[in-house]
């Protein structure tokens, strides 16, 4: 029994420190050695994949550890990167850890290494580190070729603003290796004695077929380079909405912004899921797609929309009731029915929504681009109304939209129609003048008419009817036709009264009659003459209301200066009217507007009530007058210049200034006062104010003496333009009474003489005879002949 | 639509433009069997000359306007890269001595031999190119480059030599190294350009020889009886 008992504490003892190394296992565990690493790379990507296994593990243990990673570059003691790794191990499981390279890893040899601890919060600490596991090298440069410069990455694709490493590996010595980058040339870091690396910060995109960068050796053959395929940033859909027109297909429209595709990379695809029904489609456009209805009437939908590329995805929702969603497709057929000259009726369809829903459609009339008339209308189909108040021959556009009266979501689009209304009749009377004159002693009468303004036109004019009804002899009656666009007529009276009615016809009928009297008697001429002032707005005429009976007054001018063919204007006015303002856009500054008032009797006769004259802005005169210089003399002479007209100046004449240039250093003559010219020269000047003054004596002058003389009108605004002054010189005091009386002297004198020397026998006959000579006188020749004959 | 990219599936497309080869090989054939009652061959000869003048005129805007596509370097006016893809390209420079030495058939033999390969490989930039504009002048270019194959083989035909077949294996073919990447792909496409243009200078000095070899004798003789004639 004993020994049994002896064997049994033995026993016991003997597992019980067993017991205690195996709970020591626990709690003081061995390192856990990494085992089976193994390297792969993904150039592509720029990554190292490491995976490895933790054999020692226990079954069914599971651990916390954490991993120390280090990762060498070129050379084992060059370690880039270190990293603690943590997480859960279970014996025998595969464990996986990856890294990206910035540097492309076909540039350089990359070693890894690892040691784990154990992390476990159930292991009391410290724990401590395995030994480290042999450096397993990642060789991505044994696929490269023969070539003597390689660069990399090749055919990378990255997004715009992104950081990008180049590196090159060259064969050859590098110092005469140049690298650039779109052809400007780049600067970077020589990481071996091989390799040079380049950190290009922030790239952007440049175009779809990328941006190139090339390194090549100076003077000699070698290049090498890469495409390096940057996109534009994938941009999240905006204004995403759906809508539908009939409630069995959904239209969802977005904005895509920019276009990602390049010559590497297509452009970004959308697909729309909905989230409780589960179903996705993938868009055919890039920037609308069409969902079918399921017929199960699903009232809610939630859409998402994902934009997605190589390097991207974006998304975005919304969350809406189909109902509120219906855009009406646009109404058709809109027509208009039954018009008229003032109403017409518009009719239309609609395309239906669902099972008999009702739209809201606005009808909207316009007339010249502008909105006039709207009116909102409810149908199911077909939509009619009748637009009243319209005006006859107009050009109406009318348009219409709809909307689902369920639930307000859109307009549909509008739908538009242009059409005229029917004519009628003119609506007022045409506004009528008359110009009397003589024409070979028969009295003649012009008629003047103002074409009807559109709204009273109601049409096109065709014709205006003249009637000229004789009052004396009441049977004769004339009817003229007059075709449009006509606006005057000439009628060759007698000395009767006429009574001449005007109308203006269009296709429906006449309008009002104009009514005017005329009488044989041609009336009175002399009448009030006045002046009227011109401002900015033209002309405002007044005048004395004659009779108390009057039913009107007219205002008559010519638009233009009186030396061209009268254009007759006239403005018609009310009967109890006084004045008026005269406008218009044919007024000239520095003409004369004569206007001629008009007082209409109740018998229909205009007789003339006063005349009125005057400038829209007086002007200074335009030319001086011509001058006839007579009555010299020593001391005065006269100027005179009657021709001169005062009514056809560019203002109202107020009178004249007489300029006087005497001899030098004379005073200037009593009438006279100094002035200064414009050219600063001295002058004297007189100044006639009365515009009929057409004469002047200039006196007090010195005999012998040069002066000039010069006469301008004035105006209330100037005077005439300076011209060349006229010279005269004053001839000497006594030269007159030598001309006068010794000149005439001298002539008789001479006169005589000649006279005289005509009838010398005569006169020294009668006045100094001879005393005869007996000798020979005749006698003695007779007694002389006698005696001859004796013998 | 842009062409579905991912690693470029260079062996399918470069067997797919040697079976298009094949085709246009046999092509031009067709029109120029069709010919009956030539006057000559100097017109076709001349036609053959000016479509060359033009063709180089037309491929100087469409080399201005892909190359900026391209991107600099390939854009710029002194870049030379060395020819590593490009191998398989038909030379137009050739020895002075060897030029002037070819007869009239080898001539013509070379001109549509390499235009025939320059076209094939123009199709495969055409399929390629990103915009529609380019895609669209390059076409035009092809079907002018077609013509002139045409004309050629119309010269061919003229003088009474046969077209030539292509034997089996000298179809153009490229078989791409083992990392054929897009800045090589550009590179590629740089000295089709070039030599295209190299080409077409050298068919206007060829057509040229051809034309005055071609002139017929009488125009001789009546130059010798007008010089002595007056």
């Amino acid at each position: 029994m004993a020994l049994f008992a002896v064997f049994q504490t033995t026993f016991l003892l003997a597992l019980l420190p067993l017991r205690t190394y195996k709970s020591e296992v626990l709690s003081e565990p061995l390192p856990l050695t990494p085992e089976s690493l193994k390297v792969s790379v993904n150039s592509t990507r720029q990554r190292l994949h490491l995976q490895w296994t933790v054999h020692s593990l226990a079954y069914h243990q599971e651990l916390k550890m954490v991993f120390q990673i280090q990762i060498s570059r070129f050379k084992t003691s060059n370690v880039i990167w270190v990293e603690n790794y943590r997480t859960t191990v279970k014996r025998n499981r595969v464990l996986h850890w990856s890294w990206e390279s910035k540097l492309p890893l076909e540039c350089a040899a990359h070693f890894i290494r690892m040691r784990s601890m154990v992390d476990d919060a159930r292991i009391p600490k410290p724990g401590f580190w395995s030994n480290w596991s042999s450096w397993e090298e990642a060789d991505a440069q044994n696929s490269l070729g023969h070539d003597p410069l390689f660069v990399f990455p090749k055919d990378k694709l990255v997004e715009e603003g992104s950081n990008v490493t180049i590196c090159y590996v060259s064969r050859i010595h590098q110092d005469n290796i140049s690298c650039y980058l779109e052809g400007v040339q780049i600067y970077g870091e020589r990481l071996d004695r091989s390799v040079s690396a380049f950190e290009l910060k922030n790239v952007s995109f440049i175009r779809k077929k990328g941006t190139n960068v090339f390194c090549k050796v100076d003077q000699g053959g070698a290049l090498g380079g890469i495409v390096l395929f940057v996109s534009k940033v994938l941009e999240e859909p905006k204004d995403f909405s759906c809508e539908t027109q009939d409630l069995k297909t959904l239209t969802c429209t977005w904005d895509p912004g920019s276009d990602t595709g390049l010559s590497k990379q297509p452009s970004q695809s959308y697909t729309l899921f909905e989230s409780f029904s589960g179903k996705k489609t993938l868009c055919k456009h890039r920037n609308w797609c069409n969902w079918q209805v399921a017929q199960d009437s699903q009232e809610t939908y939630n859409f998402t929309l994902v934009a997605e590329n190589y390097l991207r995805k974006r998304s975005v929702s919304i969350l809406f009731n189909l109902t509120q969603r219906v855009h009406p497709m646009t109404p058709y057929n809109l027509f208009p029915k039954n018009v008229r000259a003032t109403n017409a009726t518009m009719t239309w369809k609609v395309h239906s929504i669902g099972n008999n829903s009702t739209l809201l459609c606005r009808l909207e009339l316009l007339a010249e681009g502008k909105v006039i008339q709207q009116h909102n209308v409810s149908i199911k189909v077909n939509g009619e109304y009748l637009l009243s108040e319209l005006e006859p021959d107009t050009e109406y556009v009318a348009r219409v939209r709809c909307a689902y009266t369920n639930h307000f979501w859109k307009w549909s689009e509008l739908i538009s129609q242009k059409f005229n209304t029917a004519e009628a009749a003119p609506s007022e009377a045409p506004d009528v003048w008359r110009n009397m004159k003589m024409v070979s002693g028969h009295p003649t009468v012009s008629l003047f008419w103002k074409p009807l303004s559109k709204v009273h036109a109601n049409g096109k004019i065709l014709f205006y009817n003249v009637i000229v009804e004789n009052l004396d002899k009441p049977s004769r009656l004339e009817v003229l036709s007059i075709p449009a666009p006509a606006r005057s007529t000439e009628l060759t009276l007698d000395q009767c009264s006429y009574q001449i009615h005007v109308t203006a016809h269009n296709n429906v009928g006449p309008s009002p009659a104009s009514v005017i009297v005329i009488s044989g008697d041609p009336g009175n001429e002399e009448v009030e003459s006045g002046r009227v002032n011109g401002t900015e707005d033209g002309f405002s005429v007044s005048w004395k209301p004659q009779s108390g009976d009057a039913t009107g007054y007219v205002v008559e001018w010519c638009d233009g200066p009186q030396d061209l063919p009268c254009v007759l204007q006239w403005k018609n006015l009310g009967p109890n009217t006084t004045s008026t303002v005269i406008s218009s856009g044919a007024f000239r500054p520095g003409v004369r507007y004569n206007f001629r008032i008009y007082e209409i009797s109740a018998k229909r006769m205009a007789h003339l009530l006063e005349k009125k004259a005057g400038y829209l802005e007086e002007l200074a005169p335009s030319d001086n007058p011509q001058v006839v210089m007579s009555n010299l003399t020593s001391h005065s002479f006269t100027l005179s210049w009657k021709d001169y007209s005062t009514e056809s100046q560019p203002g109202f004449i107020q009178g004249y200034h007489v300029y006087l240039k005497p001899k030098a250093g004379e005073q200037c003559p009593p009438a006279f006062e100094k002035t200064v010219l414009p050219e600063d020269s001295v002058c004297c000047k007189h100044t006639i104010d009365n515009p009929e003054q057409k004469t002047f004596v200039v006196e007090n002058l010195q005999p012998e003496s040069i002066y000039e003389f010069f006469v301008t009108p004035y105006t209330s605004v100037g005077e005439g333009p300076l011209d060349a002054f006229t010279k005269i010189t004053t001839p000497d005091e006594y030269s007159h009474i030598l001309i006068r009386i010794i000149l005439p002297m001298i002539f008789c004198v001479l006169i005589v003489m000649i006279i005289c020397y005509l009838k010398r026998q005569w006169l020294k006959e009668k006045c100094y005879p001879d005393i005869p000579d007996p000798y020979k006188s005749s006698v003695l020749s007779l007694i002389k002949s006698k005696m001859l004959l004796k013998l | 639509m842009l062409p579905a990219a991912g690693e470029p599936a260079a062996g399918d497309s470069w067997g797919m433009l040697a079976c298009l080869c094949a085709v246009l090989w046999h092509l031009p054939a067709v029109p120029a069997l069709n010919r009956t009652g030539d006057p000559g061959p100097g017109p076709s000869i001349q036609k053959t000359y000016d479509l060359t003048r033009y063709l180089e005129h037309q491929l100087r805007s469409l080399a201005g306007t892909y190359l900026n596509y391209l991107g600099p370097p390939f854009n710029e006016p002194d870049f030379n890269p060395p020819r590593l893809g490009a191998e398989t390209l038909p030379r137009a420079t050739v020895n002075l001595e060897v030029w002037r030495s070819l007869n009239d058939r080898l001539r013509l033999t070379q001109n549509y031999e390499a235009y025939s390969h320059l076209l094939c490989y123009l199709r495969g930039l055409n399929r390629q190119a990103a915009t529609a504009e380019l895609r669209r002048s390059l076409a035009h270019f092809c079907t002018s480059l077609q013509g002139l194959l045409g004309s050629i083989a119309g010269v061919m035909a003229a003088l009474g030599y046969p077209l030539p077949q292509p034997l089996p294996g000298t179809e153009p073919t490229w078989t791409p190294g083992p990392a054929h990447s897009d800045f090589l792909q550009k590179m590629d496409d740089f000295w089709l350009l070039k030599e295209l243009q190299t080409w077409l200078w050298r068919s206007a000095k060829d057509f040229n020889r051809l034309k005055k070899k071609m002139q017929p004798p009488a125009a001789a003789v009546t130059l010798h009886l007008e010089a002595h004639g007056f």
